[in-house]
């Protein structure tokens, strides 16, 4: 703080370009929007997830390079942003880890079924209710 | 944003330099860093929940899918709609107060807030629909058409996130209108936006959860 001289110019390629850069950026958004729409209800499995986050990826990288001029912002600005969405991955990438690598008999799946008789907890406490007649 | 309260009020559309800074540049430049470290916070606040959906989706893959169809698409897609559309008008915005043109800036930041009410206004006929089904989280779930187990963990996880993103629209919306405020009152101008640079930069925030909440809630 006590080094004026180590800021940016003042902002100068801000100026570089006018408002057509904004539409155009809303124009993809909504292309993007569209086509995930009309994928999102195709039953394509395993294709559906990937495809889904891969389009709201670029959606977003979209919006924080444009809207939000990250491509102007300097270097300090984007390390900052840039490093909280690399521990988010860090964050999924560890937990999945340890999903993918547990023991079958700790995974909910293999629990004991929510609705067998041996089960003495309410039914309406499960978010399963096997009597809804019961109400 | 709070630290330019320090000396006698500046004139029309003129920065406030608070006294430990040396230039207006070196202020803008510590305001902007401090903003993208915020909104750094609040992307890992939302990992947090975009990492409990994916777990318990891993789970129950099955309940997750039956129960995001029963959400209403045309809802949803019009509210992404509504949003991206927002984030236009707010970079729009930004825009016309750097060039000086102020009651343009007015417009859009009006034309913001209004998309912020109309956002509100679908997703709360969307909880009005849950609440009367019953698909509501933890034990006051009592939503007879989907009964598979998890479908209850789907409907804490939506509440929680399109909640927690209700109300961070509520907060942009509300620095929306101080901006504004401070718009007709003349506080901005091309020497002084970051105030409405930086309620943009909350808005689109706002929009970029949005970006991903939907096609994870709506269409997987």
């Amino acid at each position: 703080m006590a080094n004026p001289t180590n800021n940016e110019a003042p902002h100068a390629a801000e100026h570089a370009h006018g408002v057509g850069r904004y539409f155009a950026v809303w124009i993809a958004l909504m292309a993007f929007t569209v086509i995930t729409v009309i994928t999102g209800h195709q039953e394509w499995g395993s294709v559906n997830l990937p495809l889904a986050v891969s389009i709201a990826t670029i959606k977003a990288t979209l919006v924080v390079l444009f809207f939000m001029h990250m491509t102007e912002a300097p270097a300090a600005n984007r390390i900052v942003f840039v490093v909280s969405i690399f521990f988010a991955i860090l964050l999924i990438i560890g937990v999945f880890g340890d999903l993918w690598t547990r023991n079958e008999m700790t995974l909910p799946s293999a629990a004991p079924s929510t609705e067998g008789p041996e089960i003495s907890v309410p039914s309406e406490r499960l978010g399963a209710p096997s009597v809804p007649d019961s109400e | 944003m709070s630290s330019s309260e320090a000396h006698a009020a500046p004139g029309r559309g003129e920065p406030n330099l608070a006294h430990h800074f040396e230039t207006q540049n070196q202020q803008d430049g510590a305001v902007r860093l401090g903003m993208w470290l915020f909104l750094g916070t609040e992307v890992l606040l939302f990992a947090g929940l975009f990492l409990g959906y994916t777990v318990y989706r891993n789970f129950y893959h099955e309940a997750f899918h039956e129960a995001s169809r029963h959400l209403s698409l045309a809802l949803g897609t019009t509210n992404t709609i509504v949003l991206i559309t927002s984030s236009l008008f707010v970079a729009l915005g930004y825009h016309a107060i750097k060039q000086g043109k102020e009651k343009a800036c007015a417009v859009l930041l009006v034309l913001t807030i209004l998309c912020a009410l109309g956002f509100l206004g679908i997703k709360s006929i969307e909880y009005a629909e849950k609440f009367r089904e019953g698909a509501l989280p933890g034990k006051w779930y009592h939503f007879s058409e989907i009964t598979a187990p998890g479908a209850n963990l789907y409907y804490t996880v939506y509440f929680l996130a399109t909640g927690l993103h209700a109300f961070h629209v509520i907060v942009g919306m509300s620095v929306l209108i101080w901006v504004l405020k401070g718009v007709l009152k003349g506080k901005y101008g091309p020497k002084n936006y970051v105030a409405v640079e930086l309620g943009g930069l909350y808005w689109h925030l706002v929009d970029l959860v949005w970006i991903f909440l939907f096609p994870l809630l709506y269409l997987i």
